[in-house]
């Protein structure tokens, strides 16, 4: 290796924003997650199989405009939930625990960068992974059953896309904040990525189960869950006895606990070492 | 004062007075263990040596600096700035190199160095050549296009020093930067250091290896027990025993027993050695170094030296704790 003789040179460069800092990790994790194969596999199968064949199908069938069915159809469909499931698991499994592993997390917060910067940065580069899956799929669904409408009300398509645009930050966001707790408890990705999938799985599992004796079990199952936060956004009726307070509750249950939790863990993990 | 510091906090129009690091009556507990029991310390510009024995509270104490963790009482300023109101600006213009593993292992040299430029605020186009330029200067060459994986502790130990210096920082913390490396990879790190303080930087080395902070640094500290027990300028703490003298004489054996005697009679003897017709003494001085030699003349020895007794910093380190 040997050293050259290069004295030490200073930088003199205008420093960036404190509060901007952050994009620099969703930058990184959103590049990051596109050279893995799997999770391009995954998308791309997942896109092809959820997306793709309905759009060729509705566009190609003839209609006066773009209906909220059409979407219902395509977001209640079981295999988006599979997929996104998978999707998420695998975007979120080593967003904190790689760091964890390394002992990297230290060198992010010894520097001017706060603990829920952080964070942000890492969940919006989830999200926008994400995204390509589960944001711009639907919406390239409703534009082009739009396009392909042969009714003149635009109006009521555009509507429909606006709802779309509602459900499809909804499914996006929805998996994160778990998929980033889990990854903080551990210093394995292949645990996270399986404890994610297995959480949400479970979930439907026991939903199933006590659905039986009340239909408001089956809040407990994220795939319900979701489903019945499309029907709200499209307008459609929910089933009878089901408890709007119990849907508020387990969303937020699975959204703002899992963030402060993650949080905190980074605090903790941060100084640990 | 620090020079290079006088920037810190230039981002927020802020002027800064006062030392480099300065820390008064710091307190930290985990529980029922005191880190740091009212720790007191002047840190001076260059290169200052953080010693300690394990647990002693040197890392908690760095962590305190960087805000990390939030001490339970005392104040701790950094170019003139409170380390709790002022954590983001001071974080700008400090580098911290840990002394445990930390790097993203899936990521090359290069990328790690850039990326955590970019987190330390600078852009995109600075952040890519500067990593160059400071990989060059570590003496990483091809290798900042391999994962950082595939490296060995002491090339991961020279992309720790350049992730820290990337931003160009005017402090700069160094947690046993010489962990792990072989004799030439310590050598070369330990001229790097040098190197980086000849930048008008001011460094704080933790380190174990006392041979190494004798030889760069030029302030010590020593903690125990979450206390600074002991603190000044190499110089002075190694020659810490104010007068002590080494004298080396020489003559025929029986002339250096009457030599010696006479020393034991008329100064304060330390201690006294004898091998190959020479003997070494160490003694604290009475009065005018002339009435030993007149001594000596009178003896029939010749004094073939006179000098200060320097402690070793080992010696020093010891006794301190």
């Amino acid at each position: 290796m040997g050293l050259d003789p290069i004295r030490y040179k200073p930088w003199n460069g205008q420093r960036t924003e404190h509060a901007k800092r952050f994009l620099v990790i969703t930058d990184h994790v959103f590049r990051q997650k596109l050279r893995s194969k799997w999770l391009l596999g995954i998308i791309i199968l997942g896109s092809i199989l959820v997306w793709v064949f309905p759009i060729i199908i509705f566009s190609l069938t003839p209609h006066d405009s773009l209906t909220t069915e059409v979407m219902l159809e395509t977001l209640q469909n079981g295999l988006l939930f599979i997929f996104v499931l998978i999707a998420a698991s695998l975007v979120c499994a080593d967003l904190i625990s790689e760091d964890l592993r390394g002992n990297s997390l230290v060198l992010y917060l010894y520097r001017a960068l706060r603990p829920e910067r952080y964070l942000l940065g890492k969940v919006l580069g989830a999200l926008l992974v994400l995204s390509l899956f589960t944001f711009i799929p639907p919406i390239a669904l409703g534009v082009a059953v739009m396009a392909t409408q042969t009714g003149p009300d635009y109006l009521a398509s555009m509507e429909v896309i606006g709802r779309t645009i509602i459900a499809a930050v909804l499914t996006t966001i929805f998996f994160v904040p778990v998929g980033v707790m889990l990854s903080s408890f551990t210093t394995k990705r292949t645990y996270a990525a399986v404890g994610i999938f297995m959480f949400f799985f479970t979930m439907t599992i026991v939903a199933g189960i006590f659905s039986e004796s009340d239909i408001n079990w089956q809040l407990l199952g994220p795939g319900n869950l979701l489903n019945y936060w499309y029907d709200i956004i499209f307008s459609e009726p929910l089933p009878q006895g089901l408890s709007l307070a119990g849907m508020a509750l387990m969303t937020f249950v699975l959204i703002v606990p899992p963030v402060i939790v993650t949080y905190w863990r980074i605090l903790s993990k941060g100084v640990g070492k | 004062m620090n020079d290079a510091l006088r920037t810190v906090g230039q981002d927020d129009g802020e002027k800064v007075t006062g030392g480099t690091v300065s820390a008064k009556d710091v307190v930290m507990r985990y529980g029922n263990i005191m880190a740091l029991d009212h720790l007191s310390m002047e840190i001076p510009t260059g290169i200052v040596g953080l010693l300690g024995p394990n647990g002693a509270g040197k890392s908690t104490f760095i962590k305190a600096v960087l805000g990390l963790v939030e001490p339970q009482g005392g104040t701790i300023t950094v170019g003139g700035l409170d380390s709790r109101q002022n954590v983001l600006t001071i974080r700008d213009k400090v580098g911290y190199m840990p002394e445990h593993d930390c790097l993203v292992e899936l990521m090359t040299g290069v990328e790690l160095v850039s990326y955590f430029g970019m987190i330390s605020g600078m852009s995109k186009n600075d952040s890519i050549p500067r990593s160059h330029e400071v990989l060059d200067f570590v003496g990483i060459g091809e290798e900042r296009y391999r994962p950082i994986s595939s490296y060995s502790t002491g090339m991961k130990q020279r992309v720790k020093l350049a992730q820290a210096i990337v931003h160009d920082p005017d402090l700069l913390f160094l947690d046993e930067p010489t962990n792990g490396m072989d004799p030439l990879g310590r050598e070369e790190m330990l001229e790097l250091i040098g190197r980086i303080a000849a930048g008008h930087k001011s460094i704080l080395v933790s380190s174990h290896i006392l041979q190494d902070m004798e030889r760069v640094c030029e302030h010590v500290i020593i903690i125990n027990n979450g206390r600074a027990v002991a603190q000044g300028s190499l110089k002075s703490l190694l020659g810490a025993q104010e007068g002590r003298m080494r004298l080396v004489a020489r003559g025929i054996p029986e002339d250096l027993a009457s030599f010696v005697k006479v020393l034991e009679r008329e100064q304060r003897v330390i201690s006294t050695s004898e091998e190959h017709g020479q003997v070494t003494v160490v003694l604290v001085l009475k009065g005018p170094s002339g009435e030993l030699f007149a001594a000596a003349k009178n003896a029939g020895v010749q004094v073939r030296s006179l000098t200060s007794d320097l402690s070793t910093l080992e010696e020093v380190f010891i006794r301190s704790v």
